[in-house]
């Protein structure tokens, strides 16, 4: 596998339990998993596998009962700023303007005035997004938001993306073209990504790497290694041979775990 | 033009009402006695609006409602901040909570009286007991649906957990506390004026009260009408700038609305 | 989940000899979680008055309160004023119920209603209804009266725009489709819109009780005639600290029980309804 580099994340029997109306849910079980750096990873499931739990934990928000996560060497202390989250929804403060949402993390970080102006403007053109400045979330498209969220993210620099089904309430066709931007994004910037999603087509058009978690307790089952020339265009790679072979084996093997979930 | 047609045709019915009032007495449908005629308590409000009798009564009453409620805003946001953010706390002062909050707040006037004799200091912090848990209750609901997403994002870009308080969930509860700012509100007038009533040497309350029981009915009316003028001219003022600070709220046409 | 997944999950593990004692254990820690924060303030009522750095004319003690309570027991000074409180509290809150509801439906389905009752129910709503209470003092006296029309008067504003609420919300299609098959407008109103309003309704009632109580109290307060507020100015005139206790320890026992009973009552009378939709 990527045992070329050290890995950048190391997680190493991760287990998470959740304590609901008196009994213990185990949510994640023993999960063994190493990214390495710039790599782009997804982990699809069935609905209620843990994904998400793994990649708060990640985050810094949960903690894992055991196990051990380590990145870059260390451990986990809460969140942090070389972690960048993006959520499904709601994730943009709808009190903040697009300008001020993408400047909030800058603020924090203490940036001074002249060179956060710079970089607000920057983002804002790699998003698309000029003219729309001085906008609240709720006048925005949901493809505007989500591509906002990510700019917010993108302008801490963090060397690690962590996105939590990051185009889930996107319609279809919107949804495929934030992929194209995604993709596009990653490859400019080298960024390590952790991403979640329930949409076999989507982890296997963007990820190196697509992980599958079986049903509660969640537990890592399959990790493909997806190896697909992606200079080429969406509509070339979608419809050749290798991108179907691979999705079919993804698509198999969720499926087969969705069929054990709902049994 | 349209908005000056609707305001007419919305407020003609009161107008019709009001016109009938003043028939009634003229006509002696209505005893004067009890009911005194619409041009006569005009006569006292422009009677009253060159002394400083009322002007007085309204500031004083204005000030303690206002005071009240400013106190009562304050400690109400940090207490329902508290208790929202906090498991301990909320378990302390739950209860304390929901067993004070159908208390009439009127009661413990006797109370204070007896501890700080008739003044400022029993009313304004009758007011303040009064405002403090709907402002409370309002907080605590509102910081409990602020989404977990928005926190989390926040301390991922970097936020202090102070910072988290002030920054994030205080205006993301900014619609429910302002709800509840707007009940407490009503609350202040209620309690600056019962509290009057029962015990003051000054205020609009007690003013109100010297009108009645010497017979200036037509007074008593003007003093009344003046305080509900000032009482409603704060509620909608009040939506005003909820309405302003939240423009960038979903839900805030709906908040315009309600109640007209 | 499906529903086959839900029968075969296992039984979590009970430490107690069946379900039932268990639900009972849990409702009774509850219950003492709750009462052990008014615990401590009595405890430290009691510390403060016994450490003698308050005159027992400005705190009595717990249990001196206690003690009155069961002298004015013994006098006839309770349950008879309590009565006439909840007595007053009650019959305005009928009135306004009725008043309320009928104003809320007519507003809904008349536009002369509407045009009638809008204007005042936007002033009358936000204004402080206990600025009426020396009119009311003069037109009714100091009786029973002025006190159950002060409490109407403030209980009825929420009511109407609660039920007109209701029954504007009610689908449309609802009422085209009865339309369609011939139904009259009293018939409407019985039969689709009323039942279809009841439930913004009863949220209305819910939050008309505790006001009625709280205005029938400080009616009394502000206009004397008797009554646990009455009461309460009288023992405060005297001096009689521990009295002017007894009847704010009563206001806030009343307020509580109504509360628990409303709530009791939400839960038999609505039972498909979610917590938040009442």
């Amino acid at each position: 596998m990527q045992g070329v580099k050290a890995p950048l994340i190391r997680i190493a029997g991760v287990s998470k339990h959740y304590r609901s109306r008196g009994s213990r849910v185990t949510a994640l079980a023993q999960v063994d998993l190493d990214i390495a750096r710039g790599e782009f990873v997804s982990i699809v499931g069935p609905s209620g596998c843990g994904k998400s739990t793994l990649l708060y934990i990640l985050g810094g928000f949960l903690r894992a009962d055991e196990g051990a996560i380590e990145i870059r060497g260390r451990g986990i202390e809460g969140p942090g700023i070389d972690r960048g989250v993006v959520f499904q929804e709601y994730a943009l403060f709808p009190w903040l303007t697009v300008e001020q949402n993408i400047a909030y993390g800058l603020v924090n970080a203490g940036m001074e005035r002249r060179q956060r102006d710079e970089t607000v403007r920057h983002y804002v053109s790699l998003i698309g997004l000029q003219g729309f400045e001085q906008r609240y979330p709720r006048e925005l498209s949901g493809g505007m938001r989500q591509r906002v969220a990510i700019a917010r993210t993108l302008a801490c620099e963090p060397d690690i993306l962590l996105l939590d089904e990051p185009l889930g309430a996107l319609d279809a066709l919107t949804r495929e073209t934030m992929q194209d931007e995604l993709l596009r994004l990653w490859q400019g910037t080298g960024k390590t990504v952790l991403m979640v999603t329930h949409d076999v087509n989507e982890a296997v058009f963007l990820s190196q790497r697509v992980v599958v978690m079986s049903k509660r307790p969640g537990r890592i089952v399959d990790n493909f290694a997806i190896d697909l020339d992606r200079s080429r265009p969406r509509e070339e790679l979608m419809v050749s041979d290798a991108y179907n072979e691979m999705r079919n084996r993804v698509w198999l093997a969720v499926r087969r775990e969705a069929m054990a979930a709902a049994a | 033009m349209l908005g000056l047609r609707a305001f007419v045709l919305r407020w003609s019915s009161l107008a019709l009402l009001v016109a009938a009032w003043e028939l009634a007495v003229v006509t002696r449908v209505a005893d004067p006695q009890f009911v005194p005629a619409l041009h006569d308590v005009a006569r006292a409000l422009l009677d009253l609006a060159f002394e400083k009798d009322l002007w007085e009564g309204l500031a004083v009453s204005t000030m303690r409602a206002l005071v009240g409620l400013a106190l009562g805003t304050a400690g109400g946001v940090l207490i329902g901040t508290l208790m929202a953010t906090s498991a301990r706390a909320n378990a302390f002062l739950g209860p304390l909570v929901a067993t004070t909050y159908s208390l009439p707040k009127a009661s413990l006037v006797p109370l204070f009286l007896l501890w700080f004799g008739v003044g400022n200091t029993t009313n304004i912090l009758t007011v303040f007991l009064a405002t403090l848990l709907p402002v409370v209750v309002g907080t605590y609901q509102g910081v409990k649906s602020v989404p977990q997403v928005l926190v989390w994002s926040a301390r991922a870009l970097g936020t202090s957990p102070l910072a988290i308080v002030l920054r994030v969930q205080i205006p993301g509860a900014l619609l429910p506390i302002l709800t509840g700012v707007r009940v407490a509100l009503g609350f202040s007038w209620v309690l600056t004026l019962s509290a009057e009533m029962i015990a003051a040497k000054t205020g609009i309350g007690k003013l109100i009260f010297v009108y009645g029981e010497s017979g200036a009915y037509a007074y008593m009316f003007a003093g009344i009408g003046m305080i509900l003028a000032v009482a409603y001219a704060a509620d909608r003022l009040l939506v005003a700038i909820t309405a302003r600070l939240l423009h960038w709220n979903d839900g805030i046409a709906a908040h315009r609305e309600g109640t007209a | 989940m499906t529903p086959q997944a839900v029968k075969s999950a296992p039984m979590p593990p009970s430490p107690w000899r069946n379900g039932i004692s268990q639900a009972m254990c849990e409702a009774l820690v509850r219950i003492l979680r709750f009462l052990l924060p008014l615990a401590l303030v009595v405890a430290g009522w009691a510390m403060l008055s016994a450490s003698g750095l308050v005159r027992p004319i400005f705190l009595p003690s717990p249990l001196e309160v206690a003690r009155q309570l069961a002298v004015l027991q013994e006098e006839g000074e309770i349950l008879g004023p309590l009565w006439t409180s909840i007595y007053r509290a009650f019959a305005g809150l009928v009135l306004a119920v009725v008043v309320g509801v009928l104003a809320g439906l007519a507003m809904a389905r008349s536009r002369l209603a509407y045009w009638g009752l809008d204007p005042l129910v936007a002033l009358g709503f936000p204004a402080p209804k206990i600025a009426f209470m020396p009119i009311f003092i003069l037109w009714f006296g100091i009786e029973d009266l002025s006190k159950i029309l002060l409490v109407a008067f403030t209980c009825v504003f929420p009511l109407i725009v609660a039920t007109w609420q209701g029954a504007i919300a009610v689908p449309r299609n609802f009422i085209w489709s009865a339309r369609a098959m011939g139904t009259s407008e009293p018939q409407l109103l019985r039969k689709v819109i009323f039942p279809g309003t009841l439930v913004t309704i009863m949220s209305g009632i819910r939050v008309a009780v505790p006001v009625a109580l709280i205005t029938a109290f400080t009616a009394e307060m502000v206009a004397g005639g008797g009554g646990l507020g009455g009461q309460l100015m009288y023992a405060q005139r005297m001096l009689q600290t521990p009295t002017v206790f007894v009847y704010i320890v009563l206001m806030l026992l009343t307020g509580v029980v109504f509360d628990q009973v409303l709530l009791a009552l939400r839960h038999r009378l609505v039972p498909w309804l979610a917590e938040d939709e009442l």
